[in-house]
């Protein structure tokens, strides 16, 4: 392979794992923005939403890679699979934020952040001992369609993942940007005081963002299992914490940020394990997460977050 | 029942607090001392040795996390680095070729000479004792490294950057396989020696050497809790910008936390690899960090003996506890003849019950099971309607202090984005005068006061006090200058007592550090003593409303008394300008007079006040000159008469309209 032809694989890659970051990463931002709280029950949130998938592909009779679909029933089969993953991991993250961090809602300190640190680690552990510690075998019934660039391989997957995340976040900006919901979440994350004031119902607004936020980090497990062709109990913490960095690097808070951060630590994970070593990715990534809070902790595109004390 | 039991401890109740927890802390040296002896199984004092170093583990990142507030979740990062300290520095991985340079170690005993076929080679050994300190400042330094650049961050993102951090170092120790031997782990590591003989692989030394450790962190922890430095954590807990305006240095008194902390954690380390004799970089990940957090959280934050106790139980949790019970299961589903009771193993859903921990603690027991903070009883019917004596200020040491050139401020601007809140405002507060600023909300008041103290950048403009150029200045070091000030929303430390918030007003004159507060040579004891009279001294201007209430938290106080709390508390730094911030705010007529006078005894010490006030009889009453405010700009100063007859004044406070009619009724 040129190295030009070795850019453009990564660079496919790249984007294929940023579509997955970004998608993450608009989770945590929206909760952030809204509750100013870090969810780490989000990292297994994803990882249980891989699972939902895992386990949708297979009630409709798909195991392995034997099984290729075509047409309307490929069609039928992905967008069943998305919308069942979406549905229960948005239900999962209302339900996570009703029994466990609503009752702390005005409590100071780091109190919340614990909890949901808790709950990270109850999924993780539920998951691990239901389903086992050995990693899954992912379903995929895409047929193996490829488009060769010079040297480089495009497959099918890698397109359908860049159009799933490309509509999943466009209609999440039009719905933050356009409908009234978006409107009263965009106020809430301003001034949550001044909202309620006006008559927003903050705590529906939470749940909104709550359910939101996992369905997209749901949607982002299931293109975890079919990009790599396996899930496992373990997966939500590196992806987690590189999909926090994403966040914060896009500027915490921030819709456009969460998609633009979750791109740039895909490539950088692509070019990191190809011309400097997969042993070090997190080791950068982490750098990249301590440097830009440390000299830009507003982010490349937010503003800096007003400091409500 | 309870009869007895109400029987039983009358006579414990009769002994006095101090006496029982001396009893007490006796009873478990005894005990922990004798456990061994009585209980004589390897593996069990093997798991009550580990408990032991979990609980050291604990007490360090009690005083991150329970102490000074800092949510720290890499903290296993120092663990490893104390471990792989002794362990690189005692087996054979890193063997350099012997050169007349290691002569002098050898002599020493640090290092060894190894002869080989390819040439001779240097092994190091040095002592486990050595390292229990050089681990312990090693850690320090990497938490002083690592937490210098993080700490100026919001709490929540100081909580990601550590756990970043605490997944770097395990990875960095993966790839570094020359000299950390990777993945693999580090082999061959020394057993530590006493008096010639080595430890070997008995748990009965180590176990006493964990115990010691414990003994004496929890000591170290509890002195430094009850001194300047821990009341200075505390206040960085409760309230940052508070804190900072009180004269504590924010990023010194955190990196000390965090430096303390790594230190515990590096000194386990060293025990810790010394006992396995081995290490391998996931003893030291993201999940070690989280126990230890679950321990903390389990026996309260802040809380020393919870933290221990927290420890020790997740620790019998874990190696004996859920093994019975996972037995138990079995044999009772032999009985029955259930084949999925007699395979369930409990030890595996450790981790589940840590997230369990977790939650449950923080949505029901926040304070943990030794809560750091002992409520007060709350002052009985006759005590709280004693008669109400009024105080005064008393000529206190250092209190009227007027030998200044004033305060002196010169065109100052600050904008909020396109909001002008201050427009090139000039003020002069003379040596022992009271200068009122008044001004409808909004004016930019209190914007002045947080320029004049540092809280708030401002664009252009000099601010001199005492003659020196003050402006650009933190908050910490425009108190030790003698700025000191009160809050318009009273910013209190909320969850300390009313003597610990007048005695962190304090800090800036005390000059204990965190090896006097441990050691307490008789210097320290007495300044401590003095800040303890001093402190009384100040409450009892407000005559006996705080007295009495000294051991108080401070949230339990009604309204009034937590303003007169925060006068104190900036009273206790020994101001030389005192800026007052609504002080009568919320009073009731006769407490608003009460104080008035009070801050009037003030003054007629020589005290040079600064004040916002609303109420305008009270303004009347103290100022020598008024200060108007309105829309960021000074529209008019002068004598509080003068002020009052100021025609911009009538319209700025009360419309053009109402101005009209005022001249026309006239």
């Amino acid at each position: 392979m040129t190295f030009g032809d070795l850019l453009l694989q990564q660079t496919i890659n790249g984007l294929s794992l940023g579509a997955m970051y970004a998608l993450l990463a608009l989770g945590f931002t929206l909760v952030y923005g809204i509750l100013e709280l870090i969810n780490f029950a989000h990292f297994n949130v994803f990882m249980v939403g891989s699972f939902v998938g895992l386990w949708t592909l297979q009630a409709m009779g798909l195991s392995g890679q034997s099984v290729i679909l075509t047409g309307l029933p490929l069609l039928g089969v992905m967008l069943t699979a998305l919308a069942v993953t979406m549905v229960v991991s948005g239900v999962l993250g209302v339900a996570i934020e009703r029994l466990s961090l609503r009752p702390l809602r005005n409590v100071r300190g780091p109190a919340a952040m614990i909890t949901t640190i808790g709950v990270s680690y109850v999924l993780f552990n539920i998951v691990l001992l239901t389903a086992g510690a050995d990693s899954k075998n992912y379903p995929n019934p895409l047929p193996p369609l490829t488009w060769a660039l010079g040297d480089a391989v495009l497959r099918l997957r890698e397109v359908l993942i860049w159009i799933v995340a490309v509509a999943l976040m466009l209609a999440l900006h039009l719905f933050v940007q356009r409908s009234r919901l978006g409107k009263a979440m965009r106020a809430t994350a301003q001034d949550p005081e001044a909202a309620r004031m006006m008559g927003v119902e903050v705590d529906r607004v939470i749940v909104i963002a709550f359910f939101v936020g996992s369905a997209l980090a749901g949607a982002g497990g299931l293109i975890f299992g079919l990009y790599y062709n396996f899930t496992s109990f373990i997966i939500g913490f590196t992806a987690g914490l590189r999909a926090f960095t994403a966040a914060v690097l896009g500027g915490i808070g921030n819709v456009p940020g969460a998609m633009l951060g979750g791109v740039i630590i895909g490539l950088i994970e692509a070019m990191g394990s190809q011309f400097i070593a997969a042993a070090w990715t997190d080791v950068i990534i982490f750098s990249i997460l301590v440097l830009v809070l440390v000299f830009r902790p507003a982010g490349l595109l937010g503003r800096v977050a007003p400091n409500r004390s | 029942m309870t009869r007895a039991i109400a029987l039983l401890s009358r006579p414990i109740a009769a002994i006095p607090d101090a006496r029982r927890r001396q009893i007490l802390i006796a009873v478990l040296t005894v005990a922990a001392l004798a456990f061994p002896l009585l209980h004589d199984n390897d593996a069990d004092i093997d798991a009550a040795a580990n408990a032991a170093a979990y609980a050291t583990l604990a007490l360090g990142l009690n005083i991150v996390v329970g102490f000074a507030g800092l949510l720290d979740l890499g903290y296993a990062a120092f663990f490893a680095i104390g471990a792989y300290a002794y362990g690189i520095l005692t087996s054979f991985q890193v063997m350099p070729p012997w050169s007349a340079f290691w002569e002098p170690f050898a002599f020493l005993y640090l290092v060894e000479r190894l002869q080989q076929p390819g040439g001779d080679v240097v092994h190091f050994t040095v002592s486990f004792w050595i390292m229990l300190p050089v681990s312990a400042l090693l850690a320090a330094f990497f938490g002083v490294l690592f937490g210098a650049p993080t700490l100026r961050l919001r709490g929540d993102y100081l909580a990601i950057v550590t756990l970043g951090f605490g997944e770097i170092v395990p990875i960095v120790v993966r790839n570094t396989d020359w000299l950390t031997n990777g993945a693999a782990g580090l082999n061959g590591v020394q057993a530590p020696r006493l008096f010639g003989v080595s430890f070997g692989v008995d748990a009965l030394p180590y176990y006493y050497v964990a115990i010691a450790m414990v003994a004496l962190l929890i000591f170290v922890s509890i002195r430094l809790r009850d001194s300047r430095i821990g009341r200075a954590w505390m206040a960085i807990r409760e309230d940052e910008t508070a804190a900072m305006a009180m004269g504590i240095d924010r990023t010194r008194t955190k990196l000390m936390a965090f430096a303390i902390g790594a230190a515990f954690a590096g000194m386990t380390g060293t025990f810790y690899v010394a006992k396995l004799q081995t290490a391998t970089p996931e003893m030291f990940g993201f999940p070690v960090s989280v126990m230890i957090l679950v321990m903390v959280v389990l026996g309260g934050m802040g809380s020393v003996w919870g933290v221990v106790l927290g420890a020790v139980i997740l620790q019998l949790l874990q190696s004996w506890w859920l093994k019975d019970l996972s037995e138990w299961l079995h044999t009772l589903g032999a009985a029955i003849g259930n084949a999925w009771l007699q395979q369930i193993d409990l030890t595996r859903a450790v981790e589940l019950i840590f997230g369990l921990i977790l939650v449950f603690m923080m949505l029901y027991r926040r304070d943990g099971l030794i809560p750091a903070t002992r409520k007060e009883p709350a002052l009985n019917f006759e005590q709280q309607h004693a008669e109400v004596r009024r105080g005064g200020a008393l000529p206190l040491a250092g209190l009227g202090n007027s030998d200044h050139g004033g305060l002196d401020v010169r065109g100052v601007t600050v904008r909020f984005g396109g909001l002008v809140a201050l427009n090139a405002v000039d003020l002069t507060v003379p040596p022992s005068s009271v200068v009122a600023v008044i001004g409808p909300n909004g004016s930019g008041k209190s914007t002045l006061f947080n320029v004049i103290t540092g809280l708030t950048p401002a664009e252009s403009g000099v601010i001199h006090f005492d003659g020196a150029d003050i402006q650009g200045l933190p908050p910490h070091e425009l108190l030790r200058r003698g700025i000191a000030r009160t809050f318009q929303n009273i910013r209190l430390f909320n969850n300390l007592s009313v003597l610990d918030n007048v005695l962190i007003g304090q800090h800036a004159r005390l000059t204990t550090g965190p090896l006097a507060a441990v050691l307490r040579p008789p210097a320290a004891r007495q300044e401590e003593a003095d800040a303890r009279i001093r402190a009384t001294e100040i409450v009892s201007i407000f005559g006996n409303r705080l007295l009495p209430r000294l051991a108080q938290t401070v949230s339990h106080l009604s309204y009034a008394n937590r303003r007169r709390v925060e006068i104190g508390r900036a009273l206790a730094s020994q101001p030389r300008i005192l800026l007052l911030d609504e002080p009568t705010a919320g009073m009731n007529p006769a407490e608003t007079l009460e104080l008035a006078e009070q801050i009037k005894g003030l003054h007629d010490l020589g005290l040079t006040i600064l004040l916002i006030e609303h109420k305008l009889d009270v303004v009347t009453r103290l100022a020598d000159k008024v200060v108007v405010l309105d829309h960021g700009e000074k529209i008019a100063e002068g004598t509080p008469d003068e002020v009052r007859r100021n025609e911009q004044v009538l319209t700025a406070y009360l419309g053009r309209g109402t101005l009209a009619k005022a001249t026309a009724d006239a």
